[in-house]
């Protein structure tokens, strides 16, 4: 259905799937958009109960969203042509959004459950947003093209088109700083292995934050349900054997073991049958055991690496890796390369992609002092009003409870402490901060784009800064926090390419004794 | 402030004396907010009642004439003395903040997109600011404050000059 007006491409027009009207009128994908609307011309209309009522209901909503899923459909059209990947839709006014080849960054396959009852895939291609409007936002929706809906093999066909025809590009810009060794065009290379996930690493899942809130937002969910059922539908439990410590605690442990099951469930949903593969310029990301995901990244956009290991992970030496890559939206998740495994496999990994720039300097002592003081601030409020509550009212719990967060404050400032560190190397430095979620970052020098020195007036009592090293990729921008304020300078030069040198004060002989004291404090 | 050495170089150049001017608007609109507060919470909220109302009685007007005091006679000058900015062959350089002190460099390589914006206040004091994007949300140059036709000859010659050098590395 070619409309007159419809761009001229060397390459057909295609159309996705009609088995994807489907799934999409199961799933309400359109539909939903109407809801708001929906109610209150319900509400003005106004129904009357019965049976009858919600029967015709159903089927007034179902035949609502197949009308709008097949509308869609018939109204989405693509085209992969030899420079740009063109899609047109909209039901009532059209809209066709062309995106070059040398701006597409990344190709996603991702199979839903009834996408893959339905031998269905959906194609998800990350786009950089044209120079001008993409300054400083990162958001991810505008800057990608979704193609819901094609057969498997076209999702394939589809991926290795958009990215072949990208590679084969003569470089792009003026200069390209050094083309790599993975630029090679060819599609069928041999596929490199870099990581396969083994099933015991899912008993990690339990100590990993993000997998716990997977159980404990079902458990909300659940305890919702239960308010809501009438009293008669939940069991009978009696009073006097609820109140037994013993029951309390099996409960207790009950919710633990449950806690973590939901968790391992919860990461082996996810991260079944994980592999990371490199295949020509590419590393390829495959997982999930409902949704599969495919995820294709450029070896020549990534920039670094970001190691990250909480609290609990470290405890059992566990580990996730995420690659650093310019100009792709929803980092977090597509930029994974390991989402969990053992520390030792994850270093290496890291180091494969981006030269290690050696152990890290920890920071001078002063940042001890103030990471401990900001730790126990908290605490020492809570105990001055806890100390006037006693005076006035004699309530001392939260006297007590004060008490109990300023100790612990101490190792937990000694732990943030710990973590803090930085290195630089020929070709790359990395910085690391954070307890709870701790974060090494290892980044390439042409990576940074900017340097931002922040000092508070503490800061500067304590002769301590803290330095941001902006990229863009990931999340933007990471922190070395409280350095010392004289390494300050030398470690932006070391750290980036000749221009930060402009940060460099111009009495450099009056800061050298000084920067040598507060190294040797380390 | 205790006169401890800078982490770094600061920016060679400072702000338009009308920046002060500015800031002393800024300072008073907010006195003025935080005034109309207090006297609501004055009149309000009765003497009598329980709880820490009588010492906030005491303790919040004296707080709002410190933040007053220290709004309009200090802060102003304070910036005017903190903010600097500089732009050469090769970087856009800042200095902001007044307490916290926030030092920004941008390489002029890695420049993206450069905005002038004028605010209403900044319109009555002929002033503009130069905002310097790259492709990191992080790294953001702004120069606050500066002439109007300043700031545009500046924005005019770092796009210009990005425009030549710009480096795909990003």
């Amino acid at each position: 259905m070619t409309g007159p007006g419809e761009p001229a491409g060397s390459g057909a027009l295609r159309r996705t799937s009609p088995r994807i009207v489907l799934v999409h009128t199961a799933t309400f994908r359109q539909a939903r958009q109407l809801v708001p609307i929906a109610i209150p011309a319900l509400a003005g209309i106004g129904l009357g109960g019965g049976r009858w009522t919600v029967v015709a209901l159903v089927v007034v909503i179902t035949l609502v969203s197949l009308a709008t899923a097949a509308l869609s459909w018939w109204r989405f059209s693509y085209l992969d042509g030899p420079g740009a990947v063109v899609v047109t839709r909209g039901l009532v006014s059209r809209s066709t959004r062309t995106v070059p080849n040398d701006r597409i960054r990344g190709v996603e396959v991702e199979a839903p459950p009834m996408h893959r009852l339905l031998g269905l895939v959906r194609v998800r291609i990350d786009a950089a947003a044209g120079g001008a409007g993409s300054a400083g936002r990162a958001s991810a929706t505008d800057d990608e093209v979704l193609i819901d809906g094609v057969p498997r093999e076209e999702g394939d066909r589809l991926r290795t088109a958009v990215l072949t025809k990208r590679n084969r590009l003569p470089a792009v810009g003026p200069d390209t700083p050094d083309p790599g060794p993975g630029t090679a065009p060819a599609p069928e290379e041999p596929e490199e292995e870099f990581a396969r996930f083994d099933n015991r690493w899912l008993l990690y899942a339990p100590l990993v934050g993000g997998y716990l809130a997977v159980p404990l937002a079902g458990l909300g969910v659940l305890s919702r349900i239960v308010d809501e059922l009438p009293d008669g539908l939940l069991p009978d439990v009696d009073g006097e054997s609820v109140n037994t410590p013993g029951f309390a605690l099996a409960a207790a442990v009950l919710g633990l073991v449950l806690l973590a099951v939901g968790a391992v469930i919860g990461a082996a949903v996810v991260n079944w049958r994980f592999r990371l593969v490199r295949r020509g310029g590419s590393l390829i990301a495959v997982r999930g055991l409902l949704t599969r995901r495919h995820t294709e990244l450029e070896i020549d956009r990534i920039r670094g690496v970001a190691v990250a290991d909480g609290a609990g992970m470290r405890l059992v030496g566990a580990a996730r890796v995420n690659g650093l890559v310019t100009g792709l939206g929803d980092a977090q998740r597509r930029g994974q390369l390991l989402p969990l495994g053992p520390r030792a496999l994850a270093e290496a990994l890291g180091r494969r992609l981006v030269e290690d720039p050696g152990p890290l300097v920890l920071h001078p002592a002063a940042a001890r002092r103030r990471r401990i003081a900001r730790a126990v601030t908290g605490g020492l409020l809570v105990t001055a009003a806890g100390a006037v509550l006693t005076v006035t009212e004699g309530w001392w719990p939260l006297l007590l409870a004060g008490v109990v967060l300023t100790v612990l404050g101490v190792p937990l400032g000694l732990g943030r402490y710990a973590s803090l560190g930085h290195a630089t190397g020929p070709r790359s430095f990395a910085l690391r901060v954070g307890w709870l979620v701790r974060e090494r970052a290892v980044l390439e020098r042409r990576a940074v784009v900017g340097w931002e020195v922040r000092q508070s007036w503490f800061q500067r009592r304590a002769g301590l800064a803290s330095v941001v090293a902006c990229v863009g990729a990931g999340r933007g921008g990471y922190i070395a926090l409280d350095m010392a304020a004289d390494d300050v300078a030398g470690f932006a030069v070391a750290a980036s390419e000749p221009w930060a040198e402009q940060l460099v004060p111009a009495r450099r002989t009056a800061g050298g004794t000084e920067t040598n004291r507060s190294r040797s404090e380390e | 402030m205790t006169a401890v050495s800078s982490p770094v170089r600061e920016p060679a150049w400072s702000l338009p004396r009308s920046a002060i001017g500015l800031w002393l608007t800024e300072s008073l609109i907010s006195v003025l907010m935080m005034g109309v507060g207090l006297g609501i919470f004055l009149i309000w909220v009765p003497a009598d009642s329980g709880g820490p109302v009588p010492v906030l009685r005491w303790l919040v007007p004296i707080a709002v004439a410190l933040y007053a005091v220290v709004a309009l006679a200090v802060r102003p000058w304070f910036k005017h003395r903190t903010y600097r900015w500089e732009v050469t062959g090769e970087v856009a350089y800042t200095r902001t903040g007044w307490l916290s002190q926030t030092w920004t460099l941008v390489p002029i390589s890695r420049i993206q997109t450069v905005d002038v914006t004028r605010g209403l206040l900044q319109q009555m004091f002929g002033l503009a600011t130069v905002a310097v994007f790259t492709a990191s949300s992080q790294g953001t140059v702004r120069i606050w404050h500066l002439e109007h036709g300043m700031a545009q000859r500046v924005a005019d010659d770092l796009a210009a000059r990005a425009e030549r050098t710009r480096d795909q590395a990003t």
